[in-house]
């Protein structure tokens, strides 16, 4: 048996079929990425204020509330949703399964640390979420079809997002304290990092462009603009936290950039995240590295060109 | 359905004959009563070509089935006002009302007289594709035959529907109605825009896949890439309708930068005319005495009638000859004494000296040493001298062919591109032997079921041909059918197939505008309609509705409302493919590239009853036979053979009595037992009940039997090329005739008939038309041609949900195929909608982007457009028949016309119905 | 061991759909939903151009993506290499979907016929289990090949036994057997050509091969 050969390649073309927008999962599908993200964060930010023993019930709460929305939303999106619990059936392989019993695991914690305000538990519960959340990241990784997903820098993205979203979010649900506004900007910053870093990835991938296309367009660009700007805000109300002035009119100056901030951050991590699941989900382009020899051998077949821009013209 | 339920499962043999390029044999699979699905019929994969395997077009026979659009009742017309904006007002009637209605219309007639005041038929047909239908009407020809003289001239499209010029030339050269390479022994093609790989149907691509595993060089020479350009080792593009012009370049590189050796000479010599003598006249000179053409004998020094047994003919020279006479137009009779001449084959070679490759490049846009290296290439695969064994008997081997598509085929050019293309294979013997250009059927000519049987020698050393007189006594001064065929083209003869053959849209023209020195035609009185769509599938598809409106009366046998039978005033629902039965003629060597090792007769039988009141087609054809007073015709007409078999021969006779009623089985019964007795020679008579079993009977067929060579050999006689002196005389009588009677619009036509084709500025006629049209040349810079789907290709299916779905696999199905760099340059993008325009219509679809096309060309596949047809109407898909005129004026000697004309594109918004991107 | 592969051959194909139809009908598929169908595509700049159709359709991986994914445990891989989905046991999360890198696969969520809303007797008598809300794909007919098997057909050689798209490919571009039997037409097919595998370096060792050449290296 010979090895699967492509060395004609030097002799013809090879033709590919441009990637097509996958279009199974929408918006709903996003919603899990989001709220799964955002609901993370919040819940590492409720143990972080558990145990600088802020109150930490709302955020805890809010955060298991967008878990459990972001899954209720990808139930509503499968085929056969009065099967939902078959999702359990291969832990051995499937990310997608491992997300579901992380979440099945970490709500309940969640609900009693809640109830129990208990710290501990709260940690713990922040633990799982936070493998929840790896779950996620490499549920999308995992997905090898999607040239936008399949990068290893989408799981540092997914990771550092929604620990970005969910610290942002906390700050509007009153955890605007130092270290509030000091894990915010941190991961705002660390999303920055990730994002650079989950672009680059994209930019060496030969199959990236329309999926760089649509991240280069004019509305992403401007929100990842108002994202470095909720950032910037962040950052004011963090130094005016850190200078240790304070006052009246100063308190509510820095509330309102941190909770302009933090939404502004959160809701353009949203944006980008809804875009990535849809609109920037492309399949990667099928390669085909040779034309057949039809026939008699083409004088052509010795030029050696070079494989070139290929169009698919069916529907 | 639960697994544990029983099925009853069956497996009913059947035929595709869908396409021209069939028949094909299918096995039906039936689960509890329900047509599910079609299979290739297995138990055929040793005697099919294509190895019992069916096309595309036969899976969407369930679909056709089942279809809820179909019309099931016959209906009749409720609304007297006809045309594209009436309702037609159908409404259910009960089969006895629908044919009593016909016929009382029928026997009115009859009472009345067959033909009109003016000659014509007073009854008219119109069948679809290249006589395919003929294969679903049951028993209706007998019907026909019974009748009488009946209209075929309303013809239901030309261009890509018909190789209309091969037809005609390809009959009267080489018996060779529709021709194909030898693609089984074949080592070069150069296929002039043949697009076999979607229309040459399953046989035609399992050989050529087998010909390219084993390394044929196929040059596809055409404007796209289509998928047949595409399977080939080159593509060339072309500018349209220049095929002559290159061709025309190939032999002149051929004959004038090459040895002779490279020729064969001996073909030339001893099998075509290539000797004949040919004086200034342009007549061949001839014996006085004997009136045979004479040749120039080598070894005698001296011209000698063609025949004369010892002589060696010289190929080329001029000489002067004693004492000879020449026969011109109407017997006329000149004597020359020291008479100057030139060998046939001189002239020719005369003719083709200014068509250089530099001459054609100019002409054709392909490089002048793409087209030496193509002459080159030609030669070196011929294998002149070489031979091979066929059934036991040496042959000479020459695998290479040249075949020609139908734009190509069709319309001004085609003549040109006819000659030339047989005489490339001439040229090197490469006619009608292994590897070589073959002629598959004849349809001018009988038997249609061996075309080496229709082989009789005729005048001067050639087969017979059957054309139309053109003599001073016996022209037909007055057209005996409505497209006046026997009047205007003589090549087309007058078999039954003659009329479909003549210009098929002068009827529809001249329905309106008759010529001022005939009697206004009137229109038929009654038209039967089958399996064919005019109203889509002709030209200046606007004008063809509004002539059909005016017919009086129009049976459509119909499957789902249509344009056509829009304007009809009975529908009747026949029995469908996988619902009737019929038994039809297999294998031997048929259409295109159907050319088998056996030959027989394969069933069509009911698969599933049929939908609700549709009736067999053999059951309607007995019950208007009976109903008009014509049962004892038509069953005499059926004991002929009508239903495709005499019912009596050598040792059998299955004939039925001619004055009862007999059922559908009863008739096909007989027709099966003669048809096998027929085969067997009376060996062995098989029932209908073994056809429902068994599907198929047939016997071997000699593989010699494709090639038309040994028979001229044993006959001794010669292929009437490469010189034209008959069809010179006849075209010179024509023209007599013609302005006796004071025609001069035909003048254009005439200057076709040419002994040896020469080039004229064959696409500038197109420009001209704009321009005669009273437009502007300049603002259509694009040339609009059509090509083939397979799913679609002749199979009513643009209401098949299944093949619009499949057909979308591919690229520019139901949208305009344009060069992409030509669309940037107009600001369209893929998937834009755009609007194709010419002096005759619009249409409009999608832009499909591609580097596979002259930046000049858009084609537009298919054929839609459709306006009533259920799915289809919805489909929003452009089609070119909006855009071709119906013209005189592109009209060339045989009639045709082709699929191109010169167009328009811009860029617009999407139309209201049309979902966005 | 037995490990069934389908080889296409290019040069053959002519992209004419044959197989996408004998493939929708034998097994009722929606519309819009192919378990095979024939890739057009094309590549160069005019007047060098050249156009390939490539058929594809599930590649059954010996390393199946969209098997690691699956969460519901449908997908599975049979000792003779075919991928198979459960119907039964499927969710219709399209998480398969995102993961075949070969597009190979399809979801409906709602029933729809060829002539709208109502299925016609033949599409009613075809109906699969349910194949509304459950990902679907080419499972090379193996209903056939069980079937033929037990009754002693060998798949790719005794037509009952192969699948529907094989049977009913009019240029002989498609084959389809045993890769193991070094005997076999398969193996002989891939022994004599030059061919590739699409994709082959994300390790999914798929099943599907294409021949584009005769020849070996």
């Amino acid at each position: 048996m010979n090895t699967s050969n492509a060395t004609g390649r030097q002799q013809n073309s090879g033709v590919a079929l441009a990637s097509r927008r996958q279009r199974y999962w929408d918006l709903r599908a996003a919603g899990n990425f989001i709220g799964g993200g955002s609901g993370t964060g919040l819940i590492v930010a409720a143990a972080v204020a558990a145990t600088s023993g802020t109150p930490f019930r709302v955020p805890l709460l809010l955060g298991l509330a967008l878990i459990a929305a972001g899954l209720t939303l990808v139930w509503l999106e499968i085929g056969k949703p009065w099967r939902a619990l078959h999702v359990f059936f291969q832990p051995r392989t499937s990310w997608m399964t491992r997300e579901g019993i992380v979440a099945s695991v970490m709500i309940p914690f969640g609900v009693v640390a809640a109830a129990a305000a208990n710290p501990a538990l709260t940690w713990l519960t922040a633990v799982l979420a936070v493998g929840f959340l790896y779950c996620q990241a490499r549920i999308l990784r995992a997905a090898r079809a999607i040239v936008a997903w399949r990068q290893k820098e989408i799981v540092g993205l997914i990771l550092a997002a929604g620990l970005a979203e969910g610290f942002a979010l906390a700050l509007i649900v009153g955890l605007r304290g130092g270290i509030g506004l000091g894990l915010a900007v941190a991961a705002g910053l660390a999303r920055e990092f990730a994002w650079h870093r989950y672009c680059a990835a994209l930019r060496r991938e030969p199959g990236a462009a329309a999926s760089l296309a649509v991240f280069g367009a004019p509305v992403p660009r401007r929100l990842a603009f108002v994202q470095r700007v909720g950032l910037a805000l962040i950052a004011a109300a963090l130094i005016v936290s850190l200078a240790g002035v304070s006052g009246t009119a100063i308190d509510a100056a820095s509330a309102v950039l941190a909770i302009g901030g933090g939404a502004l951050l959160a809701l353009t991590s949203w944006g980008m995240k809804a875009l990535l699941i849809t609109r920037a989900a492309f399949t990667g382009a099928l390669i085909v590295p040779v034309t057949p020899i039809r026939g008699a051998r083409p004088e052509s077949a010795a030029d050696g060109k070079a494989p070139a821009l290929v169009q698919r013209h069916a529907r | 359905m639960s697994a544990a339920v029983k099925r009853d499962v069956r497996e009913v043999p059947s035929f595709c004959y869908n396409c021209v390029a069939g028949p094909d044999l299918m096995t039906v699979r039936v689960e509890n009563g329900v047509a599910v699905r079609i299979e290739p019929r297995q138990e055929a994969a040793a005697v099919h070509p294509g190895l019992g395997r069916v096309c595309v077009k036969a899976f969407g026979l369930v679909q056709k089935t089942y279809n809820p659009h179909r019309v099931l009742t016959p209906m009749k017309r409720t609304n007297p006002r006809k045309g594209r904006n009436e309702d037609p007002g159908f409404v259910p009637i009960s089969w006895d009302e629908a044919l009593d209605t016909i016929a009382a219309r029928l026997k009115d007639i009859r009472a009345r007289g067959l033909l009109n005041e003016a000659g014509l038929p007073r009854v008219a047909a119109t069948f679809g594709h290249g006589g395919t239908p003929q294969s679903y009407m049951g028993t209706f020809p007998a019907f026909l035959s019974a009748w009488g003289p009946i209209d075929y001239s309303f013809g239901s499209g030309q261009g890509v529907k018909c190789v209309h010029s091969e037809h005609l030339y390809g009959e009267f050269w080489h018996r060779g109605f529709t021709v194909a390479a030898d693609t089984v022994h074949t080592r070069y093609i150069i296929s002039c825009g043949a697009n076999v790989e979607v229309s040459g149907g399953v046989c035609a691509v399992r050989r050529h896949a087998d010909a390219r595993i084993r390394g044929v060089k196929r040059v596809q020479v055409e404007p796209h890439l289509s998928p047949t350009a595409a399977c080939s080792t080159e593509w060339v593009p072309i500018k349209p309708k220049t095929d002559a012009a290159f061709l025309f370049a190939l032999i002149h590189e051929i004959l004038f930068a090459h040895p002779r050796e490279r020729l064969d000479l001996a073909f030339l010599r001893d099998r075509t005319a290539s000797p004949y003598l040919v004086a200034e006249d342009g007549y061949y000179l001839r014996d006085p005495e004997s009136r045979k053409p004479l040749l120039w004998d080598e070894i005698s020094g001296r011209a000698v009638a063609f025949d004369t047994e010892g002589a060696r003919p010289t190929l080329e020279g001029r000489f002067t000859v004693a004492d000879a006479i020449t026969q011109g137009p109407d017997g006329e009779i000149r004597s020359w004494t020291k008479a100057a001449c030139r060998t046939a084959f001189t002239a020719m070679v005369d003719a083709m000296a200014p068509y250089s490759p530099d001459w054609a490049a100019e002409i054709c846009e392909i490089p002048a040493a793409t087209i030496r290296r193509i002459a080159a290439e030609f030669l070196d695969h011929a294998c002149v001298g070489e031979t091979i064994e066929i059934d036991g008997e040496t042959l000479p081997y020459r695998p290479v062919a040249v075949t020609l598509g139908k734009t190509v085929n069709n319309g001004w050019g085609a003549y040109e591109c006819c000659w030339a293309r047989t005489m490339l294979a001439t040229l090197v013997g490469a006619l009608e032997v292994p590897g070589g250009t073959l002629g598959t059927t004849v349809r001018l000519n009988r038997p249609h079921e061996n075309r080496l049987k229709s082989v009789v020698p005729g005048e001067d050393g050639f087969m017979a041909a059957h054309f139309n007189p053109t003599g001073r006594n016996e022209w037909q001064a007055t057209p005996s059918g409505r497209n006046a065929h026997r009047t205007l083209v003589p090549i087309v003869g007058n078999s039954p197939w003659a009329q479909a053959l003549g210009p098929t849209h002068l009827a529809w023209m001249f329905s309106r505008d008759a010529p001022k020195e005939w009697p206004q035609p009137e229109l038929p009185e009654l038209w039967f309609v089958f399996r064919s769509n005019p109203a889509i599938a002709f030209w200046d598809t606007a004008k063809i509705s509004d002539a059909m409106a005016r017919m009086p009366f129009i049976v459509a046998f119909a499957y789902t409302f249509d344009e056509t039978n829009h304007m009809a005033d009975i529908l009747l629902p026949e029995a469908g493919d996988l619902e009737s039965t019929q038994l039809i003629r297999i294998g031997g060597s048929k259409y295109v590239e159907q050319y088998w090792s056996h030959h027989g007769f394969a069933l069509r039988t009911p698969a599933v009853a049929p939908r609700g009141q549709a009736r067999d087609f053999t059951w309607i054809a007995t019950e208007l036979a009976a109903r008009t007073g014509l049962i004892e015709r038509y069953n005499a007409a059926l004991n002929r053979g009508a239903a495709g078999v005499p019912l009596s021969g050598e040792g059998y006779d299955f004939r039925l009595p001619i004055e009862q009623i007999h059922s559908v089985d009863t008739i096909w019964d007989a027709v099966c037992k003669a048809a096998t007795a027929e085969l067997s020679h009376g060996a062995e008579v098989h029932d209908l009940d073994w056809f429902r079993a068994h599907g198929h009977y047939v016997v071997p067929f000699k593989r010699e039997d494709w090639y038309l060579y040994p028979t001229m050999v044993r006959l001794g006689l010669r292929f009437e090329l490469p010189y034209q002196e008959r069809l010179l005389r006849v075209g010179a009588e024509l023209r007599r005739r013609l302005h006796e009677h004071n025609i001069h619009w035909w003048d254009s036509q005439l200057d076709e008939y040419l002994p040896l084709p020469q080039w004229h500025d064959v696409p500038e006629r197109w420009v001209r038309a704009i321009r005669a049209q009273g437009y502007d040349p300049e603002d259509f810079p694009f040339w609009g041609i059509t090509t083939k789907m397979m799913a679609y290709a002749a199979g009513n299916n643009a209401g098949i949900p299944l093949m619009d779905e499949v057909s979308a696999n591919l690229r520019g199905h139901g949208a305009v195929i344009m060069n992409a760099d030509t669309a940037a340059r107009l600001g369209i993008n893929h998937n834009d909608w755009v609007e194709v325009r010419s002096p005759t219509g619009t249409t409009e679809g999608r832009a499909c982007l591609v580097q596979g096309c002259r930046p000049d060309t858009v084609v537009i596949p298919g054929q839609f457009a459709h306006w009533k047809t259920p799915i289809a109407k919805d489909l929003a898909y452009p089609s070119l028949n909006r855009l071709v005129p119906l013209s005189l004026e592109l009209t060339d000697a045989t009639g045709s016309g082709a699929d191109v004309v010169r167009v328009a594109v811009r860029k617009i918004a999407p139309p209201a119905r049309a979902g966005a991107a | 061991m037995t490990r069934y592969v389908m080889v296409a051959d290019l040069r053959r194909c002519v992209g004419c759909q044959t197989c996408t139809a004998a493939c929708k009908e034998g097994n009722g598929t929606p519309p819009g939903v192919q378990w095979r169908r024939v890739l057009d595509l094309e590549v160069g700049t005019y007047p060098d151009v050249s156009r390939v159709f490539v058929p594809i359709g599930c590649q059954h991986c010996a390393n199946p993506p969209c098997m690691e994914v699956c969460p519901s445990t449908a997908t599975r891989q049979r000792p003779d290499g075919i991928i198979t989905i459960d119907e039964d046991l499927c969710i219709g999360c399209s998480y398969c979907i995102m993961a075949c890198p070969y597009d190979a696969r399809s979801l409906v969520e709602e029933p729809h016929y060829a002539f709208g809303d109502t299925p016609t007797e033949a599409e009613a008598a075809r109906r699969r289990k349910n194949l509304v809300g459950v990902a679907s794909k080419c499972n090379f007919c193996v209903g056939r090949i069980d079937a033929g098997t037990a009754r002693g057909l060998v798949p790719g050689q005794d037509p009952e036994a192969t699948p529907l798209c094989v049977n009913a490919c009019i240029s002989g571009a498609l084959s389809f057997g045993d890769i193991d039997d070094p005997d076999g037409p398969v193996a002989r097919l891939l022994a004599e050509n030059r061919w590739f595998r699409l994709k082959e370096r994300e390790g999914t060792d798929p099943g599907f091969y294409y021949i584009w050449d005769k020849g070996t290296l």
